[in-house]
């Protein structure tokens, strides 16, 4: 339906819309990946970075289209993961800014925003790399400033703005080389195009005018995002649960379910979302109504769970049903010892008496957001800092414990198969008592999260830009406790310049790359960024990568063995290099990462 | 004619025995304890008997300084042959050991009219053994005390000194590991480049993974101290020769080397750094 302007209900019915399309192809969006690699991530980063923003949005809704997209922008921000995580946050942060202070915004002012949004992903990237979201991003925009001009309305002007995505998507293998040796489209650029489709079908269904689609009720819990309800509180939520009196919940049963449309006795009956959403809202509140073909995903806060049941009877049959009572989630909140004092109701006889700090506050966080119990823990006693600490990214527990036995204070979970988010940086900085503190990525798509999450922190950080574990392990070992963190960032970083990298993985789709003729199946060998072997049996891929690193020089090899490390094969490479390269040191530790045999460090 | 000057040193300068006689230089050894067994240091037990002990004791062995009396006793001996000696007494640093208290205590405790100076010489091994050699020569050559401690202050400022365990498992059992302890992992085949620095404390001023980029770094190190300019080297190494040639044999090529010599690592240094140690020391000639 054609709009002339939209506020911040429309803008979460399209955020909505945009982060499911994204999550139902999100494997699509993996598969674009241009290494045949097993660890095509980028449509997972994107979904769960969007998932998180949505979330946020979702808690705490506003009819404002500033204020929900700030929100929006809050929970992309701590959500980010990965490379295009991270843009995709600041795409939507420019937008926030763009659209401070207007409730509602017409088409020449969405285009604006949609600017601001591709300056600040610009801004972010250190070298832009054209072919990628960035382009895309970049000439959508454009093109909605030139066509707002004449295009009033904004449904329209979304529908050229995709469609002009959809273009620049479809022409990144002639900007990025890679894309078209491979034959494929950017994976980012995809997922961005995913997400517009989405807010696209969102303002061609929204109603014409006039109020929004839902009631919105701010500071209020609203809904349960994928992770089951337990999933959606969140610390504003929490914040405002403590000024609420437990019987003040009129609306109690807090319900979550899908219908599926292809199966019952209403089987392809037609929907009509409007009046199933003013029938709902007869009896209920905080209403979200996402529907497609096949699936209607509904959720509201009613009293009468019944009759909520027996209006969506009628369209399909009903799964995934979850109710919960509001009052007792309340009642259990109070009771933790997590919620603050302001205008506490009389019933939370166990609530601590002190206010918490910042640091309490962020404590608490995680486990509202898991679900689980909290802890009626004490006042975190403030700890004298030490001069700094080390946050490393590793996966597999060997080399965890390499990093660990070398000084690093934390190790995040993460890496190749799951890249941690911006949030988690976030988190573990915070549970880290150090006036100084080092990041190390180890991978080439956590450094911008990394960076993200240093500028977000209120410590001083310094993210060393490391892309690979051996990378990581270098510049550990050139650290030095006594030296400045300008010093220690340089010396860190020609360390990590100083080691060669090779991972060992298997192709999981037949590919041509750099001439290389790639079999599905076949085990590559991936030289810093560039794939130089393909091989069927594991032994000779890692001879021929090993050949051509130490052919560069080195006096050290190190092999770390993955999970999928075969003994035999450790054993025969091992004898290999000592026989066919004798002029080096080598040393062969059990690193335990998943999916790829080998890491090799050469030195 | 000048007064004689007499030279003594601790049983850690870890000079050879040919040398210590051929110069005069008295040497008062420290104590290596196997369980009850007490060895004077390069007296009761050689280098040899040590490092076969060692591989052979399931224990570590412990090390104590000499006593007060020891020093009194080897001053008074030297006194009493020379009333108007002029005695030097060069220890080990007073960071790793009592020895330099145990001596000054001592020149404290002589009752008769002596001049004996005694220094801390914030090293071990043949880092302060070559002050003393040098020392030592110096007074044979009738040089004055004044002339001797300028020269030897000289020596201090411009010899530089490194060395590689094979383990340091030794230097953290012993407690003598100074200032480089905190950072080194045990997964990783690190090495620290390990030092004595001015305050006399085990230091490390870099690590590296692996034995030869280990070795390549202290050449690199001395590089920048010493050029291209005439220099002298004395290599030191426990039980085993190897790491100690082919450290030499790489920093040959990279120095204007006038002198070299091989000494061993005695039984008290030996304690603390443990079998397989190669250290190198260079200096201006």
């Amino acid at each position: 339906m054609s709009k002339r302007l939209i506020d911040g209900n429309d803008f979460t019915n399209m955020v909505n819309r945009g982060a499911d399309c994204l999550q139902r192809h999100a494997e699509h969006v993996n598969a674009l990946n241009v290494f045949p690699v097993p660890d095509g991530d980028t449509g997972t980063n994107m979904n769960l970075t969007m998932t998180a923003g949505r979330q946020e949005l979702l808690s705490k809704p506003s009819a404002s289209i500033a204020r929900a997209s700030e929100v929006l922008s809050k929970g992309l921000l701590m959500g980010a993961r990965g490379n295009s995580g991270v843009i995709l946050s600041q795409l939507f942060r420019g937008f926030a800014r763009g659209s401070a202070s207007l409730e509602q915004m017409n088409s020449v002012q969405f285009a604006d925003a949609l600017q601001h949004g591709v300056n600040l992903a610009y801004k972010a990237v250190v070298k832009p790399v054209e072919g990628t979201i960035l382009t895309v991003a970049k000439e959508a925009a454009r093109h909605a400033i030139q066509s707002a001009r004449r295009v009033r309305d904004v449904t329209e002007l979304m529908r050229e703005v995709h469609a002009k995505a959809k273009e620049a998507l479809d022409r990144t293998p002639e900007l990025l080389p890679v894309l078209k040796q491979v034959g494929v489209v950017d994976s980012g650029g995809q997922g961005l195009v995913y997400i517009y489709e989405g807010f696209v079908a969102a303002l061609e269904d929204a109603p014409d005018a006039g109020p929004a689609s839902y009631t919105a009720a701010p500071s209020a819990p609203t809904v349960r995002v994928p992770g089951g309800p337990a999933a959606a509180a969140s610390l504003g939520q929490a914040t405002a649960q403590s000024r609420l009196e437990t019987g003040a919940i009129e609306f109690l049963y807090d319900m979550e379910f899908f219908i599926n449309r292809q199966l019952g006795g209403g089987a392809g009956r037609r929907f009509d979302e409007t009046a199933f959403k003013a029938a709902l809202a007869k009896d209920g509140d905080s209403i979200v109504v996402i529907a497609d073909d096949e699936i209607i995903k509904v959720h509201v806060h009613s009293r009468k769970p019944g009759d909520v049941l027996n209006l969506a009877l009628p369209y399909g049959e009903l799964s995934d049903i979850h109710i919960l009572n509001m009052r007792d989630q309340h009642r259990e909140l109070l009771h933790d010892g997590t919620v603050f004092i302001e205008g506490a109701p009389d019933d939370s006889t166990a609530m601590p008496s002190i206010a918490p700090d910042e640091q309490h506050l962020a404590e608490a966080l995680p486990e509202l957001l898991s679900g689980a119990p909290a802890a009626s823990e004490p006042p975190a006693v403030v700890h004298e800092l030490a001069p700094y600490g080390i946050i490393a990214v590793a996966i597999g527990e060997g080399i965890s414990d390499i990093f660990l036995d070398n000084n690093v204070d934390v190790v995040l979970s993460g890496g190749q198969s799951m890249n941690p988010s911006t949030e988690d940086f976030v988190q573990a900085m915070e549970a880290l008592p150090a006036e100084h503190i080092y990041l190390l990525p180890n991978n080439g798509n956590i450094i911008l999260t990394a960076q993200q999450a240093a500028e977000l922190s209120e410590r001083r950080v310094t993210v060393i830009p490391t892309k690979t574990i051996p990378q990581g392990l270098a510049a550990l070992l050139a650290f030095k406790d006594h030296e400045s963190p300008e010093r220690n960032a340089s010396f860190m970083q020609q360390a990590a310049e100083q080691v060669q990298s090779g991972q060992v993985t298997r192709a999981v789709r037949d590919s041509v790359i750099d001439g290389l003729q790639i079999r599905e199946g076949d085990c590559i060998g991936i030289r810093e960024k560039q794939i130089v072997v393909a091989h069927q049996e594991l032994l000779e891929a890692c001879k021929s990568l090993l050949d051509q690193m130490i052919g560069e020089g080195g006096e050290l090899v190190t092999v770390l063995s993955g999970e999928e490390a075969d003994p035999a094969v450790t054993a025969q490479l091992t004898a290999w290099i000592e026989e066919s390269h004798p002029e080096v040191e080598l040393e062969v530790h059990s690193g335990g990462q998943p999916l790829y045999p080998y890491l090799f460090a050469v030195e | 004619m000048s007064a004689t000057i007499r030279i003594v040193a601790d049983s850690t300068a870890d000079i050879p025995q040919e040398l210590r006689e051929e110069l005069g230089i008295v040497m008062v050894p420290l104590k290596v304890h196997f369980g009850q067994d007490v060895y004077l240091d390069a007296v009761t037990i050689t280098t040899d008997e040590f490092y076969a002990k060692l591989e052979a004791s399931s224990q570590l062995p412990t090390t104590s300084q000499p006593s007060p009396n020891d020093f009194i006793e080897v001053y008074n001996g030297i006194l009493e042959e020379t009333p108007d000696a002029q005695i030097l007494s060069f220890h080990l640093s007073s960071e790793m050991s009592g020895t330099y208290q145990s001596a000054v205590l001592a020149e404290s405790l002589i009752e008769k009219e002596a001049d004996i100076t005694v220094i801390d010489s914030k090293s071990a091994s043949f880092g302060f053994g070559m002050r003393v050699v040098e020392a030592a020569r110096m007074a044979r050559a009738g040089k004055s005390k004044e002339e001797i401690l300028e020269r030897v202050a000289w020596l201090r400022d411009n010899m530089r000194l490194y060395f590689l365990v094979d383990t340091l498992e030794y230097l953290q059992k012993g407690g003598r590991i100074g200032k480089a302890s905190a950072l080194i992992g045990s997964i990783l085949n690190i090495k620290p480049i390990l030092t004595v620095d001015k305050e006399g404390f085990v230091a490390s001023v870099d690590k590296v993974r692996g034995q030869r980029k280990a070795m390549q770094r202290i050449v690199d190190l001395l590089r920048e101290d010493f050029k291209d300019e005439p220099v002298g080297v004395m290599m030191a190494y426990s039980k085993h020769q190897g790491a100690a040639t082919e450290l030499y044999e790489l920093a040959r090529s990279h120095f204007n080397v006038q002198q070299v010599d091989y000494t061993t690592i005695g039984s008290v240094i030996g304690t603390h750094v443990g079998p397989g140690t190669a250290a190198i020391f260079m200096f201006r000639v």
